[in-house]
């Protein structure tokens, strides 16, 4: 009787244009009701677990994927931390105290690229090692180079690659997955924290360091390696030959950036290079500051490349640190020599390693002789600084 | 706030137990405050804007009820136009002022760049579209007038589909707002599951892909006919599962609430012709634009000139809903124009297939017709994902061009990534063709326990491990 009153109430509030509307349209009405209850995903009605059950299930499902999470991530750390190849090879090698070098070069990709250590001991008869990382700021490499240091023996000379860059800071830690084997340690950690909050996630949330911040499947060469299968070996005492012709990378960036660009120099970033200096001089450790080749073209399109060049200058003469500059390389128009504007293929690193070694060695040699025990050498005799 | 951040790991299980816990009274307002600050986790200030919108409706809603018949068009033109001006201000008015601009160019009439620059609250389509839905229900005399504003702003808001849908209609939501929803064991874990599977499809296949397909069109000119060919291969299935997978995640969403959404995809690349294709994809933005737009129009009961005309209006607007760019509007158009060729053809391609001797529902000429239509479809996302018209003109007349087998990989996808992102397809489509004879989920239901939950638990570690995580909002958010 309700239902029927309502209805004519409903009826009676209707419009005749609706109600025309209704009498012409049944089919589509049908149709579209038809649709709408196809379209709807069933539920079911009636549940045979009860709630209590059910929230009990659901929880010890989470816990399971949790436990699982803590077991892979363990898994995939120790799986790296076992590697001997690679670039994960290197840094288990320093993090685990087994670099002991005479000789450290530290830096970015282009140190990394460009300096071999086999080369330098060979012409100095002093052990070497690279710890450069690529992607790496100076701010992370003074953490990197902290790292070194309290794992291994202190080396007596530091080179240091410098780059158009090298005060620009870092916004978000490069490739994060090759720290969080390491994030334990807690120099490293506090270290690299300030340059990226999500380190604090990689830290403590299991899998997040290699899912989340991570592209390279870092976690699969991890259970790879748990497996005995190591990754390609392409790191030799830290450093990296890069068999690579020139490709298009450089003139596509001319094509981006025809009028040139600016590097940063930012107060934080030449606060971490004197940050680095005055880590070597507490430690006593000697230090040469190098700009490694750059492509000659690409010299010129950096438009502030005088002021870097004058803060490097500054920075070095201030400290007493040795700056040598190969922007006037021999080969630095030979596109044979490198494979994009920034880095030194094999061949160029074969090179420059050849020429850096034999500045080295004459450097370390006159270092021997003026002051017994050390490297110091005065600036005017070796370096090449104020290029521009 | 994304449903792939961790954010809304920690959000949905506290929204989902206070909901199971508050009594029936207190269940929709706390749906609404869940709902408030999944949307502010985008930016706060804009849910000013969903509010108007919200309000316009809610009241024009209970006046059209209450209003004689005489006023009730000009009230729902106005409650129309008011939540439109919405839409246009922030989605539009660049566009066409733009637009507008450049035309008067052309005659020579330099008119100054207006200095306004409009950020688009995320998902404004979706709700203006499901707000704009109750009301022209309500005039039609379909559905009542919701008098409970929390209600009300609820349908409009109510988080799991707020900003990429369903486009829902009020006679599906609305009620169920009202209705007691038990912790039901079945439905949550149903729900689950589902929202697992949209998990997979846009964190492992979407977004790898996107790495790709990003990577390509940001700069087509540096790339070979391979790399533009895999691309767009690469998007289509990028977008699919981009927005079916945000469409699962809501539709489980919901469902471990207790509530019923509309099915929004029904694997469209398996449709053997584009009217087909479009009965299959984004469902609620198709039924929408036929019920309020096409049918209104006159649909299909006119004459065939002026059928073709509803067609081509249907689709450039639904083109235009989709991104304020001629690149959409183009898109939507040759959808339309797909539409057309293929309504006006369909005599000459059947007897062209009989005449070959491949007769209705034979395997041959269904694979044809699949490939075609993927093909045609492949087609007009090259348009849909250019950066502009002529980026998707050198996309189109370089397809073929130039395969250098070599370089496939991009600077930021490395021939690593491709086993992945090719094995998740597959995955993904051997999922999709078993699921049409046999239902997955009951398959793993009868398993003994022990075995169901290695199954479950492996699926969530393989979608953990394999997914990508970084600079991944859902695409369908910018409409």
């Amino acid at each position: 009787m309700g239902a029927t009153t309502r209805q004519i109430e409903v009826l009676s509030n209707v419009s005749p244009e609706v109600l025309l509307e209704r009498v012409e349209e049944p089919r589509r009405q049908e149709e579209r009701e038809l649709e709408c209850r196809e379209s709807i995903a069933e539920l079911p009605a009636r549940s045979s677990v009860s709630p209590r059950k059910g929230v009990q299930r659901l929880v010890s499902f989470c816990f399971l994927i949790a436990l699982l999470a803590f077991a892979v991530n363990a898994l995939v750390s120790v799986g790296i931390r076992h590697i001997k190849t690679s670039s994960f090879g290197a840094w288990n090698q320093m993090m685990q105290g087994r670099v002991n070098a005479d000789v450290i070069i530290s830096g970015s990709s282009r140190a990394t690229y460009h300096y071999d250590p086999r080369v330098i001991e060979s012409a100095t008869g002093r052990t070497a090692f690279n710890i450069g990382r690529v992607g790496s700021q100076t701010d992370v490499q003074v953490a990197v180079l902290k790292a070194y240091l309290e794992h291994n023996r202190k080396p007596a000379l530091v080179v240091h690659n410098l780059d158009a860059f090298t005060f620009v800071t870092t916004r978000e830690i490069f490739e994060p997955a090759q720290y969080v084997p390491y994030l334990d340690d807690q120099t490293l950690y506090e270290s690299l924290r300030p340059f990226d909050p999500n380190l604090a996630k990689s830290r403590y949330l299991p899998l997040y360091g290699y899912i989340v911040e991570d592209m390279n499947f870092a976690w699969f060469t991890g259970v790879r390696a748990l497996l005995g299968r190591s990754p390609k070996e392409d790191y030799f005492r830290g450093f990296c030959p890069r068999e690579k012709e020139w490709t298009d990378e450089f003139e596509r960036f001319k094509r981006g950036n025809p009028h040139g660009v600016s590097f940063a120099i930012e107060p934080k970033g030449v606060e971490a290079l004197e940050q680095l200096i005055r880590l070597c001089q507490q430690n006593g450790i000697q230090l040469v500051l190098v700009y490694s080749p750059e492509y000659s073209e690409m010299q010129s399109l950096t438009n502030n490349r005088s002021a870097i060049f004058s803060t490097f200058k500054e920075l070095a003469d201030r400290n007493h640190v040795q700056l040598w500059d190969f922007s006037d390389w021999t080969h630095d128009d030979d596109r044979d020599y490198f494979y994009n504007s920034q880095h030194l293929n094999a061949k160029g690193a074969e090179a420059f390693s050849d020429d850096l070694a034999a500045r080295l060695k004459d450097y370390l040699a006159k270092g021997s002789k003026g002051q017994p025990g050390g490297f110091q050498v005065s600036i005017s005799q070796l370096s090449t600084a104020g290029h521009n | 706030m994304l449903f792939n951040s961790l954010e809304f790991a920690v959000f949905f299980p506290i929204v989902t137990a206070a909901f199971f816990l508050l009594p029936q009274r207190w269940r929709v307002h706390w749906l609404l405050f869940a709902s408030c600050i999944f949307y502010m986790a985008f930016i706060p200030a804009y849910i000013l804007i969903l509010f108007v919108t919200i309000l316009i409706d809610y009241v024009a809603g209970i006046y059209l009820e209450r209003v004689e018949v005489r006023y009730k068009k000009p009230l729902l033109w106005m409650s129309i136009v008011s939540t439109c001006t919405v839409l246009f201000i922030f989605k539009y008015f660049g566009f066409f002022t733009g637009s507008f601009i450049g035309a008067a160019g052309m005659f020579g009439w330099q008119l100054p760049t207006p200095a306004v620059s409009i950020i688009l609250p995320i998902g404004l389509s979706f709700h203006t579209f499901q707000s704009l839905s109750y009301v022209i229900e309500v005039y039609h005399g379909r559905q009542r007038a919701e008098r409970n504003f929390i209600v009300y702003a609820t349908y409009v808001m109510f988080f799991p589909q707020l900003v990429a849908g369903p486009i829902e209609r009020p006679q599906n939501l609305l009620h169920q707002f009202r209705e007691w929803h038990d912790f039901n064991y079945e439905n949550v874990t149903e729900g689950l599951k589902r929202m697992a599977w949209g998990f997979f499809k846009k964190l492992v296949v979407a977004d790898r892909l996107a790495l790709y397909v990003n990577d390509v069109y940001a700069s087509p000119k540096s790339c070979n006919g391979l790399q533009l060919t895999t691309a767009t291969v690469f998007f289509a299935y990028q977008i699919y599962c981009d927005f079916s997978g945000y469409s699962d995640i809501a539709i489980g969403a919901a469902q471990v609430l207790g509530f019923r959404l509309m099915e929004n995809f029904k694997t469209p690349y398996y449709a053997l012709s584009i009217s087909e294709f479009w009965r299959r994809w984004h469902i609620s933005l198709s039924t929408w634009f036929k019920d309020y737009l096409y049918v209104p129009l006159g649909g299909n009961r006119v004459g065939k000139a002026r059928h073709i005309v509803n067609l081509l209006i249907t689709f450039g607007v639904s083109g235009l809903w989709h991104g304020a760019n001629w690149t959409f509007v183009i898109w939507g158009v040759l959808n339309g124009v797909y539409l057309i060729t293929g309504f006006l053809t369909k005599g000459l391609r059947d007897r062209i297939f009989n005449a070959v001797g491949l007769r209705e529902d034979t395997l041959p000429r269904k694979v044809i017709m699949l490939a075609s239509t993927f093909t045609l479809t492949c087609v007009a996302w090259i348009v849909f994902r250019a950066r502009n018209v002529n980026d998707a003109a050198y996309v189109f007349s370089h397809l073929a061009s130039n395969w250098n087998f070599q370089k496939l990989a991009t600077e930021q996808f490395h021939m690593r990534q491709f086993p992945v992102a090719v094995g998740s397809i597959i995955v993904l489509e051997l999922a999709q063709w078993v699921s049409r004879s046999v239902s997955i989920p009951s398959v793993i239901g009868r398993m003994p326990m022990t075995a169901r939950w290695a199954v479950y638990a492996s699926f969530v570690m393989f979608v953990l491990m394999l997914g990508v995580y970084k600079q991944t909002q859902f695409i369908y958010f910018q409409f």
